[in-house]
């Protein structure tokens, strides 16, 4: 079967970068959430009272009952435990650290919720659920969650 | 007079006249009075009648009125501007309405057009005065640059900003020695300031151009705190995170479309031209997309050509190269290019100056880059031909 070839003579490669601008608005209750992390080292926290829940990352509204939660502030500990975790093993430019890192669950203490972070410290491989970590916070702010560099074993 | 979020009362009461709309006001007969109370307070009677405003200051009482409202400056200005809501400032009490409450939430809205504060407007030389006040020694170890500002345009001027030995100093006029030199536009480096501009964007659209010590000019961001412009005492802080994670992309163009970038290069229009239908398709493709035939041949249309539709844009989307928002309006033209089949037009832009009298049916001519690399922007726009 005759192959027909092409003329190439016009064919070239065009690059190009292609920008994604975000924009994330943390909101009024997000916003006092970073703040004290940031100015005070402080994990602050909301409370439902008809629920008695306390849930950090706070939020405006209880997911359950859908009371209004921001007036109803609480300060928690900068301590916690791990309640399930996963070991990140690939490297991608998007990621925090360099793999293998662990990214654990963690539950300060007085929060019901828990909420996803870094734990160093400690081999990957030696993470255990329950173990007891504490916050390590960040030299420089970047008013994200990373305000709280990592935390680690107790 | 008191200001609040940058406005005082009498601006809002005095623009009222400009901001009238005769169109909304037609039947309404109405007193509206404002009893505004406090530090920067005063009384106004806003009279809307036969679809004409009387708009008055007054220092007596308030009387004839359909309705009163009567509240705080802080409270009016800040609900003028959007920056309270005015339902729950109406049922925290801090506005009381006595009368015809209808009035305002039905009619007054049609009366006027929103009130705008007058812009601030931040001069280049305002943000490098402050420069030595934000300057942040703490991040400043070991740095020992010398910034350069070419800032061109209106409000431009030349800078040199000193970092050494945990010092800052500010000097006019371009140092021979600069680490690095940024040179762009006023209203861009006060965007930029400001955070209305990427940073990002603003360098890989090439607004802004770097010389020198690239590293400098990144580190330079970190050793200054913000500008900020009118930050209101004990106001709440929200945050706000901009972050411009960037993809890189590799079109390959195909011997097709190729073809079509180098026709631009020599300010040609090559089409493709169906052997089974005879219509031509621009850009350029490889098959007829009715016919399903392979289509070898090109011809050579335009470069003049009749415009069959126009689309007036208002709103612009970011673009996918830059992230940057395009100025509006713009038009989008439909062409058919001389000897182009008759439904194929090709779609391509404007002249900004002829959008308020482009029209279907008129021709048109293109408008070539000086400089042209086989690249879509080869293309600047179209212009009526006359």
């Amino acid at each position: 079967m005759a192959v027909h070839k092409e003329d190439t003579s016009h064919c070239y490669v065009q690059f190009g970068r292609m920008a994604l601008p975000n924009q994330y608005f943390a909101g009024r209750v997000g916003s006092k959430f970073i703040i004290a992390l940031r100015d005070e080292h402080k994990i602050l926290g909301v409370r439902c009272d008809k629920c008695n829940k306390v849930f950090v990352p706070p939020r405006e509204y209880c997911e359950r009952c859908m009371s209004r939660l921001d007036e109803n502030w609480v300060e928690l500990s900068n301590e916690g435990v791990i309640t399930n975790f996963t070991v990140v093993r690939y490297n991608d430019k998007h990621l925090p650290r360099k793999a293998p890192y662990v990214l654990a669950l963690i539950k300060v203490d007085g929060a019901d919720t828990p909420f996803a972070h870094i734990v160093e410290g400690i081999d990957p491989s030696k993470v255990r659920v329950g173990m007891r970590v504490k916050a390590v916070f960040a030299k420089e702010t970047t008013n994200t969650i990373l305000d709280i560099d990592h935390f680690e074993p107790m | 007079m008191t200001e609040y979020y940058g406005s005082k009362l009498e601006d809002i009461f005095n623009t009222m006249e400009e901001r009238f709309r005769p169109e909304g006001a037609e039947g309404v007969d109405a007193v509206f009075c404002y009893d505004i109370t406090g530090e920067g307070g005063g009384k106004w009677r806003v009279t809307v009648r036969g679809g004409e405003l009387k708009v008055e200051k007054t220092e007596g009482d308030l009387e004839g009125c359909s309705v009163t409202i009567t509240t705080d400056p802080k409270t009016f200005i800040g609900v003028t501007l959007g920056k309270i809501d005015g339902g729950e400032a109406f049922s925290s009490g801090k506005i009381k309405v006595d009368g015809d409450i209808g009035l305002l939430t039905n009619v007054l809205p049609k009366l006027f057009t929103k009130y705008t504060p007058p812009a601030k407007d931040v001069t280049a030389k305002d943000i490098i005065d402050t420069v030595v006040e934000r300057f942040r020694p703490d991040k400043a170890e070991g740095v020992d640059i010398i910034i350069g500002y070419d800032i061109t345009g209106e409000g431009g001027g030349k800078w040199s900003i000193i970092v050494k030995d945990g010092t800052c100093t500010v000097k006019e006029g371009l140092e021979s020695d600069c680490t690095v030199t940024m040179q762009m536009d006023a209203k861009v480096f006060v965007g930029l300031n400001l955070g209305l501009i990427d940073g990002t964007a603003a360098f890989t659209s090439g607004k802004v151009k770097i010389e020198g010590d690239m590293g400098a000019a990144a580190l330079s961001a970190g050793l200054f705190e913000r500008y900020r412009v009118g930050v209101v005492e004990g106001a709440e802080e929200l945050v706000s995170l901009k972050c411009v994670p960037s993809i890189d992309q590799r079109f390959a163009t195909g011997p097709v479309m190729g073809k079509w970038f180098d026709g631009l290069k020599e300010k040609k229009f090559y089409a493709t031209k169906c052997p089974k239908c005879g219509r031509t398709q621009i850009p350029p493709r490889e098959i007829c997309a009715v016919c399903r035939v392979r289509c070898r041949d090109f011809v050579e249309l335009g470069p003049k050509g009749t415009v069959t539709l126009i689309d007036d844009v208002y709103y612009a989307s970011p673009d996918p190269l830059t992230g940057e928002v395009r100025e509006t309006p713009y038009a989008g033209v439909y062409i058919v290019l001389d000897g182009a089949s008759e439904e194929e037009a090709f779609a391509h832009e404007i002249k900004k100056e002829d959008i308020a009298r482009i029209k279907p049916g008129m021709r048109v001519r293109p408008v070539w880059a000086e400089k042209r690399i086989g690249s879509y922007k080869d293309l600047l726009y179209f212009e009526i031909d006359e």
